[in-house]
């Protein structure tokens, strides 16, 4: 069942030879005859009225070409479920990444100088940067006028509330009364970043009415919607094109500082280049992972049935709501897990702040809300005397089984999972007393979207893909014409593939959401089929043979069992004239439950073929310092059928150690005014190579919904891996670790609160 | 004031461009580095020290060795003398950043940048390293406690270049170590370090120095665990001793690396970790190079 | 004011005017126009703009440009050798060690680095050797396999396609 792991096949990605030679072309790479550079000048408190901006002085330095704000600008405000922010602050500054103006100069070095001569008066207001005392009655709101703004009919918003969420099914108050034990918890998580090593980078150059973005988005078609929203000009006079990308990771999804360049651009009548720092690539982006506190309540009876599950959830929404605003609902599935539970009440509020705002990174709230909730669960178990795995054995969900909102489950590869996990980890073996094994279990739902390709052959019977796909890296994209090759009888390495280009392209997602494969992969597999379709007709007549006896393959079409008697696909093309195929395929559809007791519905409340996962980790923990390695992470996951095992592996192995430094390092640490007191690579640490853990991965595939029966790869590698090492040091140390990331004086301090 | 750059051939030339108000750079790693994070801009006059002749030896004699102030790192770390007869520094210089600052960074940057938390300055203090500045008045010797007078500020003059480091020669017997807290194996700036120089004679320690690394506004000396080690037999109650007075001369501050209560307590475990990787080197055990991850069990 | 003088990078020499503030990555991306080395961050913690100074690495960011005139300088460009696309980076792509990409040319350089002072390293001297270039995709497992490639025999051609159907990856569904 479980596969086993194999080399790479010989295929080379499409980009693979321009990125090893240094030759392919980011955004930051880009150049342009009279190009200018981009500055913004950024908020000077974390919230403040502004009383007044001057911007002589910046527009008489020599070299200066625009200096733009709001005012210069239509009132139009964007944001995904709230429409809350302008590209430039209007009236109020929110958070301290907040851009005040743009200015473009003939140097980075005179937009730097001229950025700082703008002179921005302000009225400080009261600053909110605690999350949850942002609900408290009093607490100074970040946006007054939310109640006026625009919004998704779904969203119920109070206060500093921009969207509360309710998971109800049964009577969970009155059930865990009748429990035989209850357990309670408490966890908090700390923000942090995506970190994509590529810093954003965007260039606009309008000719005439039409501009052309060219931007490190994950979501080409997501930005070119929001220049012409905030702009106020039809998306048919924007094209966004992103040239190689340098990582995502969530943080390069939504409408990022597009609107303000083409803006800038425009004033300046010349192309204009923005390139951000690292600091400001920490501080000024709209996505990152939320604080979220956690309080988690299970009732369960002694032989480890879960009777009830009661959790609030309190997540840092930050100034803005960005495409963030269904975080809090996804949290709340998470707060339920991958497990039966029979009565389930669960609440979860998205707080405005002035802190930098959240949205997503890589499968957005699930790492947090597992790493406490799997602990929880480690909790439930000890305190029904039971071992966390058999708990777990126990309670996971199987086909036919009933999710928090009743959806009734396919069949699905949990249990395996477990079982292959522990088993790769040597669960049970005996280890020294400073190392220990921790298991964690996660979900991620598959996001069903509309996505459309086109397949055109050419002469010499080799092919082009035309997708709006976005390639941040995985090589999702690039493995496309492996897929099309196995359709067409074609050499992968002689199949290109046009992409990231709104104006080629049909509308797609993006690469977020772990949908590249199961959206755009659909759409491509479509478009192949009414090509083979084309050239098995062609065939069929040419061969004078029936269709069902011909196969396409070795760049031919051929009679089964006679090789022979065959003709090329490139003579078939030219038989033809022109070949080519469009698809899309069927867009699967969300499972129904029984929602209808549940608040704030924004299409989370059921999984769609949830991808399934556990961890296990070993890891050695130094009680003295607190400082903890990760020596081994075995990592077992139901992501359907796997398509690209190298590339599937690819994103595990990633993912894994994305994880393993969420766990332990990873936490932008806020001063009392919500700026960000880490913003760089030195203190804000990422696992460097020699601190990445052996990672052994194995794949459960049963048949999805997907193309070829996949779902999505990408998100789920990273939602366990802090979970399954928490665990882990908890048996170690004998406490459970309650702050995220488990940094090496937390784990000290939880050590030293052991009694004895 | 426009800016200029100058290579230095000679040290008169860099001494002479230095009375003209350029800052010299050598490898770079920490005044450009410091530029790009905004804490100083680069110095408007820059002469550039790296193509001076002769400064990047490493000369043993029987009274010590001296490190030219071009000294790498990576120099250090491949020369057998100072990994056999000066081992702590080679513990230090191991750990230094990245391989990319190790064989760019130089002894001499490191040592005048006078930071508290350079991973070489407690080896070179317990060694009693002193360091040679030339002006064009003349040369002058300063220990490196006399130096380091604050956090990135020394006690050399503007005029004043550093020529060379001539640390003395250990006492037989003896066994030196420095480790520092890592979050991560690499790339790590020290939180807390500590260095230790034991001398031992007939089992019994005759001689030791005990220093701490960002612990306090400069790298220093810690008098009371050197008193608690000499005359013991390296016994668990002296090196606790060593390790408690430690921590109780350390001042640290609270910052986004960790707190003062957390630096303190790791105080105490660095130099005890230092105190017994230094005693077994000093009575013939071997402990990797660096000692600092090797003891923390990593693989 | 700009100073004359000249930068011999990949075995070119080339003129330049510099400012003396100038770092050697911007002279190498923006006066030169190789843009393969990139910059990832502030404060020499990426690697992403790694290059060789006279065979040593160094963090292009942080060093100044005129300190490096009379010196050798290599980036990914100048990796290649006689080949297209030389062994360790054909080896990149072979073992899934290239992704996103933009660590791609620091780990090369690197790498480089590496095997010239070591041309038969351990795992544990690569993980070492690599650790002042950080990747958020790979997990560094491919990269470190590549170099272990590199060293311990031959790396073949890029364009291995398969032959036929049979060798792709297995395909499921019809």
């Amino acid at each position: 069942m479980a596969t086993v792991e194999t080399a790479p096949v010989g295929f080379v990605r499409q980009d693979g030879k321009e990125k090893v030679t240094g030759t392919g072309r980011y955004t930051a790479d880009l150049s342009f005859t009279g190009m200018a550079h981009a500055k913004f000048r950024y908020a000077d408190h974390s919230h403040a009225k502004i009383l007044r901006i001057d911007t002589s002085k910046a527009k008489a330095l020599p070299g200066v070409v625009a200096v733009l704000t709001q005012h210069d600008l239509p009132d139009v405000r964007y944001g995904g479920f709230v429409q809350d922010r302008y590209l430039f602050a209007n009236d109020v500054v929110r958070f301290e990444g907040e851009i005040v103006a743009g200015v473009a100069a003939l140097t980075e070095e005179i937009a730097a100088e001229a950025a700082q001569l703008i002179e921005v008066e302000y009225e400080p207001l009261p600053v909110v940067s605690d999350f949850v005392a942002a609900m408290e009655p009093g607490a100074s709101l970040v946006h007054p006028d939310l109640g006026a703004y625009g919004k998704d009919e779904n969203i119920v918003a109070a206060g500093n509330t921009m969207a509360y969420h309710t998971i109800v099914k049964g009577e969970a108050d009155a059930a865990m009364a009748g429990a035989d034990v209850v357990v309670r918890s408490h966890y908090v998580s700390d923000a942090s970043q995506g970190v994509p090593i590529e810093p954003r980078a965007v260039v606009a150059h309008w000719q005439g009415d039409k501009v052309t973005v060219w931007s490190s988005t994950q979501v080409p078609y997501v930005a070119r919607a929001g220049v012409a929203q905030t702009l106020q000009i039809p998306e048919a006079n924007v094209r966004v094109v992103v040239p190689l990308l340098g990582g995502g990771f969530g943080a390069k999804c939504d409408l990022h500082f597009e609107g303000q360049v083409a803006a800038i651009a425009r004033a300046a009548n010349r192309p204009v280049r923005l390139v951000l720092s690292r600091e400001e690539e920490f501080k000024i982006i709209a996505q990152r992972r939320e604080g979220i506190d956690m309080e988690f309540e299970t009732g369960v009876t002694r032989d480890g049935h879960l009777v009830a599950r009661r959790a609030k959830l309190v997540l840092d929404k930050g100034a803005y709501c960005g495409e963030g605003g269904f975080l809090g609902q996804m949290a709340a599935m998470h707060a339920c897990g991958p497990y039966q539970i029979d009565h389930i009440s669960v609440e979860a509020y998205l707080n405005y702040t002035n802190n930098q705002p959240s949205g997503s990174v890589r499968a957005p709230t699930a790492p947090q809300v597992c790493w406490g909730l799997e602990q929880h669960m480690d909790e439930v178990a000890a305190a029904i005397g039971m071992d966390p795995v058999d708990l777990r054995r126990r309670t996971l969900i199987e086909e036919g089984a009933e999710g928090p909102t009743r959806q009734v489950f396919d069949k699905v590869g949990v249990r395996d999972t477990l079982e292959q996990a522990i088993e790769m980890i040597g669960y049970a073996r005996e280890l020294p007393d400073d190392e220990a094994i921790g298991v964690a279990v996660g979900w991620w739902p598959c996001m069903p979207a509309p996505s459309g390709a086109y397949i055109q052959m050419n002469g010499d019977g080799s092919a082009t893909i035309v997708t709006g796909a976005q390639e941040n890296g995985s090589g999702a994209v690039m493995a496309m014409p492996i897929f099309v090759g196995q359709e067409l009888g074609v050499d992968p390495n002689d199949v290109s593939v046009v992409y990231q280009d709104t104006d080629v392209a049909p509308w797609d997602m993006g690469s977020c959401g772990s949908q590249t494969t199961f959206n755009s992969g659909r759409a491509i597999l479509a478009a192949a089929k009414e090509v083979r379709e084309q050239l098995l007709d062609a065939a069929a007549e040419q061969l004078e043979v029936d269709r069902e006896d011909l196969e396409l393959r070795d760049g031919a079409a051929r009679v089964k069992g006679s090789p022979d008697r065959s003709m090329a696909i490139a003579d078939l093309v030219g038989e033809i004239g022109t070949v080519h195929g469009k698809g899309s395929g069927e867009v699967p559809e969300a499972p129904t439950g029984d929602t209808g007791g549940c608040v704030g519905r924004l299409g989370n409340e059921t999984f769609l073929a949830p991808q399934l996962i556990t961890q296990a980790a070993h890891v050695k923990v130094d009680r003295a310092t607190g400082v903890v390695r990760v020596l081994k992470v075995a990592a077992a996951h139901d992501s359907g059928r796997i398509l690209n095992r190298a590339g599937a592996d690819g994103q595990v192995l990633g993912g894994v150690v994305m994880g393993v430094g969420l766990a332990l390092s990873e936490g932008t640490i806020l001063d009392e005014e919500g700026r960000q007191r880490n913003p760089h690579l030195l203190d804000y640490k990422l696992l460097t190579c020699s601190d990445a853990p052996e990672i052994e991965v194995a794949w459960i595939e049963y048949d999805s919904v997907g193309p070829r029966g996949a779902k999505g790869v990408g998100e789920p590698p990273q939602v366990p891996t802090a979970g399954a090492i928490a665990n882990a040091i908890s048996k170690v140390i004998g406490r459970h670790v309650q702050r995220l990331p488990m940094t090496p004086e937390r784990v000290w301090a939880a050590a030293r609160e052991v009694p004895g | 004031m426009t800016r200029s750059f100058t290579s230095a051939a000679t040290f008169d030339d860099a001494l002479s461009a230095m009375a003209h108000g350029a800052r010299p750079v050598a490898g770079g790693t920490d005044l450009v580095v410091g530029a790009r994070q905004g804490k100083a801009p680069l110095p408007d006059a820059i002469v550039a020290i790296d193509r001076i002749g002769g400064l990047r030896a490493i000369e043993a004699s029987e009274d010590g060795v001296r490190l030219g102030t071009l000294v790498t790192h990576a120099d250090i770390i491949s020369s057998e003398h100072i990994r056999t007869g000066y081992t702590a520094l080679a513990d230090a210089s191991a750990i230094v950043g990245s391989h990319a600052t190790r064989a760019q960074g130089t002894i001499g940057g490191n040592v005048m940048n006078a930071s508290p938390a350079m991973d070489t300055g407690g080896p070179l203090l317990c060694f009693g390293a002193t360091a040679t500045l030339r002006s064009p008045s003349g040369e002058r010797s300063v220990a490196l406690d006399e130096l380091w007078t604050g956090p990135g500020t020394t006690s050399a003059r503007p005029d004043e270049l550093l020529l060379a480091l001539d640390v003395p020669t250990p006492a037989a017997g003896s066994g030196s170590c420095y480790v520092r807290l890592e979050y991560r194996r690499q790339m790590e700036i020290a939180v807390v370090g500590a260095t230790a120089v034991v001398t031992v004679e007939g089992g019994r320690v005759t001689d030791a120095r005990v220093a701490i690394t960002a612990l306090t506004p400069t790298i220093r000396r810690v008098p009371e665990s050197e008193a608690a080690l000499a005359g013991s037999d390296g016994d668990d109650a002296a090196v606790e001793a060593a390790a408690a007075a430690a921590a109780g001369a350390s001042t640290p501050i609270s910052d986004v690396r960790g707190s003062a209560d957390y630096r303190r307590a790791m105080a105490a475990v660095m130099t005890r970790r230092a105190i017994i990787a230094a005693l077994k080197r000093a009575r013939g055990g071997s402990v990797p190079i660096p000692a600092s991850p090797a003891l923390y069990g990593a693989s | 004011m700009k100073v004359a003088a000249a930068l011999r990078v990949n075995g070119t020499e080339y003129p330049v005017e510099l400012d003396p503030h100038v770092s050697l990555l911007d002279a190498v991306r923006d006066e030169l126009g190789l843009t393969g080395s990139k910059e990832g961050c502030d404060d020499s913690e990426c690697g992403a703009c790694m290059m060789l100074l006279d065979g040593e690495p160094v963090n292009s960011c942080s060093y100044l440009a005129l300190q490096a005139e009379g010196r050798e300088v290599t980036t990914v460009e100048g990796l290649s050798g006689d080949d297209e696309v030389g062994p360790l980076q054909r080896a990149f792509l072979q073992q899934a060690g290239v992704q996103c990409g933009f660590c791609t040319p620091g780990m090369l350089v690197s790498a480089t680095a590496l095997l010239r002072q070591s041309p038969d390293p351990t795992e544990e001297e690569i993980r070492l050797a690599l650790s002042g270039n950080l990747c958020r995709c790979t997990g560094y497992r491919g990269i470190v396999r590549a170099v272990r490639q590199v060293a311990s025999g031959e790396v073949p051609p890029l364009r291995t396609a398969p032959a036929h159907a049979d060798e792709m990856p297995p395909h499921h569904a019809g």
